[in-house]
């Protein structure tokens, strides 16, 4: 079911991001919209993570316009990230807090006001009621992985931004996510998720985008990308099995070399 | 519909109450920065009457805020900020300063802690009793000395990004403060150290709690130690802010 409202609710154009001379993000543009889960594909040191760093507003782009609900990262950074949840690649919580805790308090710091019941049943729902006061690192990948979504969508963001977050998990963990990403889409919300992983992208995502060497070299639904490509002579000689799949396109778009 | 901002003070709030829950759990480490300069307190007892209860005190109270500045503090933010604890909350709608607010007074309680625990130590073991104005305005003292110790845990924090090296460094800096710090304020490294001592972080901190514990005795070099205190707050806060970065990468 489409849930797509075409309503821009990340808009990003005009990206560039220097490290000192290295140009690390140049000339990105996309869109995310609402009731959309956008893909953000590419190999290691591609600028991925620039890019989503400079939508959380972790670090400053040399040029270019973010804006997330209407609201500019730059011009009105708090505006912006009280409508975005974030999971990061590495999520790391205090050590010493409690599961609870945690919740209770990015609740606090994203002004979604919930008591202790309310954070049980938060748990309740993610199958992890007994966890309450377990500490982050007692828990299993999976486990925290859940945790760390519920804490992303804990004020009911417009905009979730999720990296790289089913590395690691088992099949039945990685289902779960993406039957929660699934839930926040179907809320109308849209969804920026960068993974590796070409079965989970043609799994969840509604478009996608492909960015090598800082460029975005293709944006479009998985469907469309492997018939556009289906006869790129790249694509087909990267071709294992003879039918062309969304990793053939991606390693024929971005080449068959290692990045570090 | 767009979500608002939090207020800054249900922000503040949630802070607070997290940073003061970790600090609650590492109450052992809270327990061994308290030890050192009460040990210390308790065993210079005989010493009160030849050097003189607010001497002994402002020692304890100097030694305990180094304690606290450099290796609570600092080390605090050098593991959150290696583990991406901070980078976690910098994606949320808050102000960074909130997250070295709450910190800060996390650290401020502590070092009012510290100064009680040394007051009543001082009063029930030692016998050192004040004027109810040395008790106010030590207080006042102490905190003012302790913005050198985290203007310097700051600066070792932006200077360093790995936090073993961050807390190898805090340990020796605290370790050369206490010793040349301590005996070179009593003259036994002779006279020139003396009177280097008495000019450093130190011995300036030291100064200013000590006479302020006898406000009577407050004179123009308490006055100048004062100045310098702020002075080594001052540049010590000023590079630490200037070099921090809120990730190692």
């Amino acid at each position: 079911m489409n849930h797509q409202s075409h309503t821009p609710i990340l808009e990003v154009s005009g990206l560039h991001v220097y490290y000192g001379n290295f140009h690390a993000v140049n000339d990105v543009s996309f869109t995310v919209n609402a009731g959309e889960i956008f893909g953000f594909l590419g190999p290691n040191g591609a600028g991925k993570t620039s890019t989503l760093s400079a939508v959380e507003g972790l670090l400053k782009p040399r040029s270019g316009n973010i804006s997330v609900a209407g609201f500019d990262i730059h011009k009105q950074p708090l505006h912006a990230r009280a409508n975005m949840g974030v999971q990061l690649q590495a999520t790391s919580f205090q050590p010493e807090l409690t599961i609870s805790e945690i919740i209770g308090l990015y609740a606090g710091i994203y002004g979604a006001a919930i008591n202790h019941e309310q954070i049980l049943s938060i748990l309740r729902d993610i199958k992890l009621e007994d966890a309450a006061g377990k500490r982050f690192g007692q828990l299993s990948g999976g486990q925290q992985q859940r945790v760390s979504l519920v804490i992303a969508t804990i004020h009911d963001p417009h905009l979730v931004l999720l990296d790289e977050p089913t590395t690691g998990l088992d099949p039945q963990s990685r289902r779960q996510l993406w039957e929660r990403m699934e839930a926040i889409r179907e809320k109308g919300h849209g969804v920026l998720l960068t993974t590796h992983s070409m079965e989970e992208a043609e799994a969840v995502c509604d478009r996608i985008a492909i960015i090598d060497h800082g460029r975005v070299v293709a944006i479009d639904t998985p469907e469309a990308l492997v018939d556009h490509y289906r006869h790129d002579p790249e694509v087909i000689s990267v071709s294992r099995k003879g039918k062309i799949t969304l990793e053939d396109v991606f390693i024929g778009l971005t080449g068959r070399a290692i990045r570090s | 519909m767009r979500n608002n901002i939090p207020a800054t003070s249900t922000v503040l709030n949630a802070l607070l109450r997290a940073d003061f829950t970790t600090q609650w759990r590492n109450r052992r480490s809270v327990v061994l920065v308290f030890l050192v300069p009460l040990i210390i307190l308790m065993s210079w007892k005989g010493l009160v009457d030849k050097l003189g209860g607010a001497f002994v005190l402002s020692i304890c109270i100097t030694i305990g805020l180094t304690a606290i500045g450099l290796m609570g503090y600092t080390n605090s933010i050098a593991r959150d900020r290696d583990k991406g604890i901070f980078q976690r909350l910098r994606v949320a709608p808050l102000s960074t300063w909130t997250i070295m607010v709450s910190r800060l007074t996390v650290q401020i309680v502590m070092i009012l802690a510290l100064i009680i625990a040394v007051f009543i130590v001082g009063f029930y073991v030692d016998k050192i009793s004040l004027t109810p104005a040395g008790y106010v305005f030590g207080f006042t003292m102490g905190l003012v000395g302790s913005a050198v110790y985290l203007g310097l845990g700051q600066m070792i924090a932006g200077l360093i990004k790995n936090p073993e090296t961050v807390s190898a460094t805090t340990r020796l800096v605290y370790f050369a403060f206490i010793m040349i710090g301590m005996f070179g304020e009593l003259g036994m490294l002779g006279t020139e150290v003396q009177a280097i001592v008495r000019w450093s972080p130190f011995g300036s901190v030291k100064r200013i709690v000590s006479d302020s514990l006898q406000p009577a005795h407050w004179t123009i070099q308490s006055t100048q130690a004062l100045l310098a205190t702020i002075g080594y707050a001052f540049v010590f806060s000023l590079l630490g802010i200037k070099w921090f970065r809120w990730n190692t990468k």
